[in-house]
């Protein structure tokens, strides 16, 4: 294991006494994507806003690629491309001024690679428009080339599908794979969708009022994750009830006329296979895809009623 | 490391790529032109002197003169100091320099307060227009740190102020030029100083007439870009720099028996009080002690608006 390619450290925010965010910490390898997710007021945009230096951090530090955003600003912000919320850009200004004017912030970057950014996004045509006549989504690709223009090694996304069509969001969620698989770019996104989050993302942290209360892999759960929750309508329960616990030890019980048992995704053909030798009708699977949902719910819930 | 240089371009052109500043120019140009037409048309300034019989046309000037103060007492102090300048004319026997395009860009001193108008306008709105805009926060997410974008700010206000500025000169000069001639590369006049009456220069006493404008108004733009830092509202900033700009007068005049009234702001901005015959606006003033005042007003408020810029969080809500 190298060096995290960001690193927050008890970051905490209080604003009035009262905290905004509250003691996160955690760690972001290079070419991972990392989703965060939480309803709206969860300290998302202030936790990414603190990772940027938007925002000052109360206590804490964050260390992109080992460089503290507190101490060493310059040189740990040269490693970031960030979209905080809506991409808005210069509307007076075509595409291409809008990238010229932010190439000139940063050191060594020539012409050339702004016209490789804007191919990048599909934008090459548009270059010459001012972006005032952009739409939304031309608007969000322009922000994604403005992130990208200087090779960052971390790109930050704020709530990057906003306002985008289906087509759009597909767009988004290929190029952010292709340059965390291709170019090893670690990727911060925060969103309050979970489907969304959930196809793009290898990590997924769930933040609720300031802190940090799950952390889940997405990627590669099909083999070695945890038991899920299995529910199955079958006749007769009893007969079934008992073949799982003599052939395969899995305590299970019946709940609404289901038979529900925890088992490893991998071990069902084998579960029905038993049963179905057996002489027991099978009338339905049902396979819970995974506890964050519950949780993220949860908390969606109780933010609409508190 | 990225150089100042580049971040007052992208502030230049961030300026002039806004329709706004455009419609400026032409409003300028308008201004001058129409000026120009008017002058050329309505009033009756002598553009050549001849050589044979220069004094008895500035003694046919003088008579016209008094004619007017007589059936206008309005005209009473103007037409008086006029006739004084023909005067020192005839007593010294130098013939005067006809009116032309030097003399045009020395009246159109008074197109300043409407380039400190703009320059107001620029100075309010270039820092709380990128949070307007949103744009803030993707320009302090670059390696360069907040102080440095401050000082790019504020350098292309003064360079706006003065572009614009030399842009009034330079106009002025090829307006008059064509209505009225040039009067020479050179020309010498008679005007009334501190003093009493010198001969001078014109070109220089435009120029220094100008450089006294700009600092006066370049005080009013530096106040309205810290009223923007700390508001982030550019209206705001406009209102009360333009408001301040318009009442500072009536302001030292409402407080000139009072001891500390030299100590206000506007008492000092026009440091032409020192050169002019009027002299200063409040008693025992002197030209050191004014650009003390401007100074310490000056460092006053780019310290505030460094603190308000550099030490505020950007949050989500302006």
């Amino acid at each position: 294991m190298g060096l995290p390619a960001v690193k927050l450290q008890g970051l905490s925010k209080t604003i009035k006494g009262k905290p905004i965010v509250n003691n996160l910490n955690l760690e972001i390898r290079p070419g991972e994507v990392f989703g965060l997710l939480g309803p709206n007021g969860a300290g998302k945009t202030t936790t990414i806003r603190m990772i940027v230096g938007l925002i000052r951090m109360t206590e804490g530090d964050v260390f992109i690629q080992g460089k503290s955003i507190k101490n060493e600003f310059k040189e740990a912000i040269r490693e970031v491309g960030a979209i905080v919320e809506s991409p808005e850009m210069y509307p007076f200004m075509t595409g291409k001024e809008n990238l010229i004017h932010f190439a000139r912030m940063i050191p060594d970057i020539d012409e050339d690679r702004i016209h490789r950014v804007m191919t990048l996004v599909g934008l090459e045509h548009a270059m010459d428009e001012k972006v005032g006549k952009y739409s939304l989504g031309m608007r969000q690709r322009l922000g994604i080339a403005q992130a990208l223009l200087h090779r960052p090694s971390i790109l930050i996304l704020d709530e990057p599908t906003n306002g985008l069509d289906p087509a759009g969001i597909r767009e988004i969620r290929h190029y952010i794979r292709n340059l965390a698989n291709e170019e090893e770019v670690a990727v911060i996104i925060s969103s309050h969708l979970l489907g969304e989050i959930e196809l793009m993302c290898d990590r997924i942290g769930v933040i609720n009022k300031g802190e940090l209360i799950a952390i889940q892999e997405i990627r590669g759960s099909g083999k070695d994750s945890g038991p899920q929750e299995i529910k199955m309508e079958v006749k007769p329960v009893k007969k079934a009830i008992k073949l799982l616990k003599q052939q395969h030890g899995v305590e299970s019980e019946l709940t609404e006329g289901l038979v529900s048992f925890e088992l490893k995704k991998e071990l069902i053909p084998e579960v029905i296979q038993t049963l179905v030798k057996n002489g027991i009708s099978i009338y339905e699977v049902r396979v819970t895809q995974s506890t964050l949902e519950d949780q993220f719910f949860d908390l969606i819930g109780e933010n609409v009623v508190g | 490391m990225v150089n100042c240089w580049k971040l007052i371009h992208n502030e230049m052109m961030k300026i002039y790529k806004q329709k706004s500043t455009w419609i400026m120019y032409l409003s300028l140009l308008l201004l001058i032109v129409g000026s120009g037409i008017l002058t050329f048309a309505f009033s009756d300034v002598e553009t050549e002197y001849s050589d044979a019989s220069w004094r008895i046309e500035l003694e046919e000037e003088n008579n016209r003169l008094f004619e007017e103060m007589e059936e206008f007492e309005f005209f009473q102090e103007i037409n008086m100091s006029l006739i004084a300048e023909n005067n020192y004319y005839l007593e010294h026997d130098i013939k005067p320099v006809g009116y032309g395009a030097w003399h045009f860009v020395w009246e159109n001193e008074i197109l300043l307060s409407i380039v400190s108008l703009f320059t107001i306008i620029i100075a309010a709105g270039i820092i709380a227009n990128e949070f307007r805009w949103g744009t803030i926060k993707l320009l302090l997410i670059r390696p360069i740190f907040r102080t440095t974008i401050l000082i790019s700010k504020f350098s292309a206000v003064l360079l706006f102020a003065l572009l614009t500025t030399i842009f009034v000169i330079v106009f002025s000069w090829f307006t008059g030029a064509v209505l009225f001639g040039v009067e020479g590369l050179n020309p010498y006049i008679v005007i009334e100083k501190q003093d009493g009456l010198e001969y001078v220069s014109l070109v220089g006493e435009t120029m220094t007439t100008f450089a006294l404008k700009l600092i006066h108004f370049l005080m009013m733009a530096t106040f309205a870009f810290m009223i923007s830092s700390i508001f982030r509202n550019s209206a705001l900033a406009i209102g009360t720099a333009v408001f301040l700009m318009m009442a500072g007068n009536s302001i030292v005049a409402y407080f000139s028996d009072k001891e500390w009234a030299k100590y206000i702001l506007f008492a000092n901005t026009d440091l032409s009080q020192y050169r002019n015959p009027y002299g200063p606006v409040v008693e025992g003033m002197t030209l050191p002690f004014s650009v003390v005042i401007l100074l310490v007003h000056f460092v006053l408020f780019m310290l505030v608006a460094w603190f308000a810029f550099t030490r505020r969080d950007i949050s989500g809500t302006y």
